[in-house]
């Protein structure tokens, strides 16, 4: 009896292995399995025809090899499903290389970029982004500024009038620092970005309109080393963490003292090169301590209140940033331009 | 300001080469534009031998020596060269001028058959003077082998340091800055003439304040003649040209020392008697570059009984200029009124290198060194006797100014600490005087008359860090409070509108907002009524005054530091679907106009963002751009009634602009199409629903820069909250033909302009949001037959309005026209999603609300539905 079951076994086994469909799968379990007719559902069923003493040993068998055949099949199902399924999957195979579906790129114009970074910078310090109007009156553009009418300073910025003597557009973002002035009190830290404008005819490194941000901080205690120090963190958020920052001494009517601000020439990293005129420095802006009359035109008194402003070229920054030495390709627009940021 | 930088090494013995001199000149805050080397490898050569060239009607060949032993060959075709000429000679390797100021490199050659080791000049070849009519023959006691080369450092000097205007000065701060001594030029005068000068001539000044000092010399039987070779070399290196001695005089005497002088033929003054004073209304003078001057009040004169003789610090007259024939000068040297010279050298448009001294303000007791120095040189130059004693017109000396100063002032601005006595050196350095207080921080610090910019403590305290090197200031955070945080500020909220038309797929611009009347009609393609262009910017609805824009006002684009809200004070609000249009004609364009633009093309700032848009596309598509998607955030600038007389500001409207033309994406998974109208009005829904502005109504209208017919006017609430009336904020639609055409467009496009004041107005700060539904929402299709004139809109608004409160949303999902629907009309399919918040909504529920519809729309529209 029990040969005959292990006869029983290896024949299952053997077909088993054979079997490559599901529907084999099925008749082979029908043959050996089945409840109606299945060889080794007979052998357990003709278990009560066997003598006593072998009944036990033949039972305990027979459903060993029950147990056996049925995780086979179960096996050979799931090594079948997943063949199957691969090759379903294989021949839903698709060229990866072809192009995705185009999403219509936007973004945004290379100053946009330059002057959020560069307010960003600032704002971790505290400093609020305020904006004012580019159509100014010659008071905020100059005389509040320590600029009086026929003052030689006026020189250094060539004006669009709009009513002469009073009403101009501005020639730089300094304007604000007499509006935040006026409109706050102390402790003051803001950047102000906006356009300005010169009367010049324009080229490869000048526009009649370009860009500026204007900083401003007032309070009691700021020296001259803590703009250093803002426009350090600046250059090293902007450029390079290993960029320097130098002062020059400089003259703006409404600081004193007053600096010119140059910083590590990034193209060639201070070694020198044409961009910065084999210096190893490019100028980004000017700089300097509030001067103690424009605190006195705001009312600010000069023995309590002290800090520093700054105004930065955003076209002469983006220009480093991006390798353009041209900066009439920020107006014109193009797309070709435009759609490198 | 041209430095020679041998002419400089006279007055200050530093023996820094002229590169290291300018990085220290630099890092003294006397910025260097450039250096420049003049006259490399020229010498001053004597000719030997000089013989024709056989075979050559003007070729000479000759031999010229420097007197060292040397002898060299060089062929000249110049006709005024003879034996025992002084000339310059251009070794190999020089660079000489040509014609029209370009530059050649002097090299050896063969002409003739006879070698050429170099070349004879002509002054123009040396860029002396214009003079190219032969050889510059030098006087003939130049020395040999007179080197000519010198290096210029040009210095920008900045408006407020006048007194570096004089290459003296500048020795004088490099003295400072370098630590080297200082030597003055010789100011002695040997006043050997029999007559003192006060029984020769005569000076009266009307005006003193502004003429503070006058001074005048007598010097006679000067000898007219041409200045020796090197204060020719000095002059042109430093950028004049030569004229003769008398004159050379005086200018190298005003480059020197920064006091600008004049010559008078002294023989040719009436009466000897110099009057100073203001011109008479419409008086004349034709000044030295032969122009003829109207003069009037405000300008200052220097005069005789018979009239103007010169323009006082600006430009002498031709009647008393030193000529030839003069024989005897009397030598002024004055001081202006800084700001009367700037005004009257502005209103004549005449820039002088007297005139731009003086504006920036000269030391009055500059006048007597200079006209002490002029004379002295007049003596030895020019073979003059000088006249005893001066003419000084000095009513008022300039007395030195003290001022109270501290080591506090400088670390208060600087942030760090110094010593009395560093800080004491570093003035003195610069010859501030400076007693220190017997203990403590502080001195008395006398500033040197001619530094007539430090005024005040922070003016020592720039000079102290100058001297001390900016590089002392390191950098350090500033540890101060903070001020109050900031609210919503306008600069973040345009950042967010861009980010949003970023991630809708558009490409930033930035244009000029400079244009012109001419390109603002282009855009226009009915000019009859200009009055749109206007539009969203301003409240349309409010009568207009006139075509100044009168009338239109609301707030300008000033911030406020602290992020304070925009104080809004919109006027009548409108809910009418067409904006009440005050016509204007298109001479009452209402623009804030230039007074002195670049060009025609940039006369006026632009009115509406739609004519950046228009250009921008229309050069982007001449270049080949097949399509674009594109938008700007920028402003738009209107007039205001105050703004004629300086009292008012135009109003500033910040703006979105949006631009779409050409197809979508030509791609291997679909069909390219046209961009439409409904893709750039998905845009604008867009950037309502981010910031969640509710209520935009979208309403048919019409305006001269788009298509009549697929235009609509944006209205969006006066403000967040519910039920707000709107008024118009913007407008959108497809360009006019006739308008693409102007822009070479040859497809479609589609612009927006949308005012971002009224937009924020009505998007809310802060909104709440619902928790998700606890039961199912309920949804029902249904298709409605209309009138093809029913807006879609209206019919989505009813549905909304039969449902109430159960209404979650109701999206237009079909639009049909055609078979079996009548030709009038035409069938819209809604999605329509209800929601209870309190249970589940049963079918039941869903009929009873479908009822409602039905019976709304029926009775409204005379709708049917669509089984």
């Amino acid at each position: 009896m029990l040969d005959q079951l292990e006869a029983l076994r290896q024949k299952a086994v053997a077909d088993l292995e054979a079997s490559g469909d599901t529907a084999a799968l099925n008749a082979w379990n029908a043959t050996y399995l089945g409840r109606q007719d299945g060889a080794l559902t007979a052998i357990l069923r003709g278990l009560k025809d066997v003598p006593g003493d072998q009944r036990k040993i033949v039972g305990q068998r027979a459903n060993a090899i029950k147990v056996e055949l049925e995780e086979l099949l179960a096996a050979r199902r799931s090594a079948l499903a997943a063949g199957e399924l691969a090759r379903a999957l294989q021949a839903e195979r698709i060229d990866v290389t072809l192009p995705g579906r185009a999403e219509p790129r936007g973004g945004l114009h290379p100053i946009t970029q330059t002057i959020r970074d560069i307010c960003a910078v600032f704002a971790e310090m505290g400093f609020h982004t305020v904006e004012g109007p580019e159509v100014e009156t010659d008071y905020y553009n100059f005389q509040a500024l320590n600029i009086p009418a026929d003052h030689p300073a006026r020189d250094m910025q060539d004006t669009f009038w709009i009513v002469p003597g009073q009403l101009l557009l501005r020639t730089q973002t300094s304007p604000n620092q007499i509006r935040i002035m006026e409109q706050t009190r102390p402790p003051v830290r803001a950047v102000v970005p906006g356009k300005v404008y010169r009367n010049e005819a324009t080229d490869a490194t000048h526009e009649a309109m370009f860009h500026q941000i204007e900083g401003l901080l007032i309070d009691k205690t700021t020296t001259m080393r803590d703009l250093r120090g803002c426009l350090e963190r600046f250059a090293h958020a902007i450029f390079d963490p290993a960029s320097k920052v130098r002062f020059r001494p400089s003259y703006f009517p409404f600081t004193e003292p007053s600096a010119e601000v140059d910083v590590t020439c990034i193209v060639c990293r201070g070694a020198g090169c044409r961009v910065c005129k084999y210096s190893g420095w490019v100028e980004i802006g000017g700089s300097g301590m509030v001067h103690p009359q424009v605190l006195r035109n705001v009312n600010y008194d000069p023995a309590v209140y002290r800090g520093f402003a700054f105004g930065i070229g955003v076209e002469r920054i983006a220009m480093m940033r991006y390798g353009i030495n041209e900066i009439r390709l920020f107006s014109q627009n193009d797309l070709r331009f435009l759609s490198q940021f | 300001m041209k430095v020679p930088y041998h002419w400089l090494k006279e007055y200050v013995a530093t023996d820094l080469e002229p590169q290291a001199l300018a990085n220290k000149l630099t890092m003294a805050g006397l910025e260097v534009d450039h250096v420049a080397t003049r006259w490399p490898k020229i010498v001053t050569a004597q000719i030997v031998y000089l013989e024709p060239v056989k075979g050559s009607n003007h070729l000479n060949a000759t031999r010229v020596t420097t007197g060292q032993g040397d002898e060299r060959s060089v062929v000249c075709g110049a006709p005024n060269i003879k034996l025992g000429d002084v000339v310059p000679l251009a070794l190999p390797g020089a660079v000489v001028q040509a014609e029209g100021g370009e530059t050649f490199t002097i090299g050896v050659a063969k002409k003739m058959g006879i070698r050429s080791e170099g070349m004879l000049c002509s002054p123009r070849e040396l860029g002396l003077s214009s003079d190219h009519q032969g050889i510059y023959i030098l006087p003939t006691d130049t020395p040999l082998n007179m080197p000519w080369e010198e290096v210029v450092i040009e210095l920008d000097i900045k408006a407020h340091r006048g007194d570096l205007f004089g290459i003296y000065s500048i020795a004088r701060e490099v003295a400072a800055f370098a630590n080297v001594p200082l030597q003055a030029p010789p100011l002695a005068v040997p006043e050997l003439g029999p007559t003192p000068v006060a029984e020769l001539a005569r000076v009266t000044v009307a005006d003193a304040a502004l003429c503070p000092r006058f001074t005048a010399r007598v010097i006679q039987d000067v000898q007219i003649g041409p200045s020796p070779l090197w204060l020719v070399l000095r002059l042109a290196a430093a950028g004049v040209r030569a004229i003769n001695n008398v004159v050379d005089i005086t200018n190298y005497v005003m480059l020197e020392l920064g006091q600008p002088l004049h010559a008078f033929d002294y023989d040719r003054v009436a009466d000897h008697h110099l009057i100073v004073r203001r011109a008479k209304p419409g008086e004349q003078l034709t000044t030295l570059d032969g122009q003829p001057r109207t003069l009037d009040p405000d300008m200052m004169l220097v005069c005789d009984a018979s009239g103007p003789l010169s323009i006082a610090g600006v430009m002498g007259g031709a009647t008393s200029e030193v000529a030839d024939t003069t024989t005897n000068i009397l030598l002024e040297a004055a001081t202006w009124h800084p700001a009367n010279i700037r005004r009257t050298s502005g209103k004549l448009g005449l820039r002088s290198e007297a005139s731009s001294r003086f504006e920036k303000g000269l030391d009055p007791n500059l006048a007597q060194q200079g006209v002490d120095r002029a004379a002295r040189l007049l003596v030895e130059l020019a073979g003059g006797t000088v006249a005893p004693g001066i003419i000084d017109v000095y009513p008022q000396p300039v007395q030195p100014r003290t001022l109270r100063f501290t080591t506090h002032d400088v670390e208060w601005l600087l942030g760090y600490a110094v010593t009395p006595s560093e800080a004491a050196h570093a003035l003195t350095a610069l010859e501030f005087g400076v007693v220190l207080d017997g203990e403590g921080e502080g001195m008395t610090v006398t500033v040197p008359t001619w530094r007539g910019d430090v005024q005040e403590g922070a003016d020592l305290v720039e000079e102290v860090a100058r001297v001390l090197g900016y590089d002392r200031i390191t950098g350090t955070l500033p540890s101060g409070p903070l001020p109050e945080p900031q609210l919503a500020s306008w600069f973040a909220r345009q950042e967010r509108v861009r980010d949003i038309m970023a991630g809708a797929g558009l490409r930033e611009i930035v244009t000029y907002p400079l244009t012109s009347r001419a390109a603002l009609l282009n855009i226009l393609h009915d000019q009859s009524n200009v009055a749109p262009l206007l539009l969203g910017a301003v409240d349309l609805s409010a009568p207009a005054v006139d075509g100044n824009g009168a009338g239109l006002a609301e707030q300008t684009a000033s911030d406020g530091a602290k992020g304070k809200k925009a104080k809004k004070a919109p006027a009548v609000a409108t809910a009418a679907a067409t904006p009440n249009l005050p016509a204007l004609a298109p001479d009452q364009l209402p623009v804030v106009v230039l007074t002195n633009p670049l060009s025609s093309k940039h006369e006026t700032l632009r009115l509406t963002l739609l004519v950046s848009l228009l250009e921008t596309l229309g050069e982007n598509a001449r270049q080949g751009a097949p399509s674009a998607r594109l938008f700007e955030v920028g402003r738009r600038y209107v007039p205001t009634p105050g703004m004629a007389t300086g009292a008012e500001l135009p109003h500033e409207r910040r703006s979105l602009g949006v631009i779409l033309y050409g197809r979508t994406g030509d791609e291997w998974l679909e069909t390219a199409r046209d961009l439409d109208f409904f893709d750039l009005k998905g845009i604008a829904e867009k950037l309502l629903r981010t910031l969640h502005v509710a209520g935009a109504r979208y309403t048919p209208t019409h305006h001269p820069t788009f298509h009549p017919g697929r235009c609509a006017l944006i209205e969006l609430p006066v403000s967040a909250e519910p039920d707000a009336p709107t008024r118009p904020a913007g407008i959108l639609g497809e360009i006019h033909p006739a308008v693409a055409a102007r822009f070479d467009l040859t497809r479609r496009a589609y612009a927006l302009e949308l005012d971002l004041e009224r937009l924020f107005a009505a998007a809310p700060e802060h909104y709440h949001v619902q928790p998700n539904a606890r039961y199912p929402a309920l949804t029902r299709d249904l298709a409605v037959v209309v009138r093809r004139d029913v807006p879609a809109s209206d019919v989505a608004a009813a549905i909304r309005a039969a449902g109430g409160a159960l209404v979650q949303s109701v999206t237009l999902f079909d639009l049909y026209e055609g078979q079996p629907i009548p030709p009038d009309q035409r069938s819209l399919a809604f999605t329509i999603v209800y929601q209870a918040a309190d249970r589940t909504l049963s079918d039941a529920d869903g009929d009873a609300e479908r009822a409602k519809v039905v019976a709304l729309l029926r009775e409204r529209f005379g709708a049917t539905i669509r089984e």
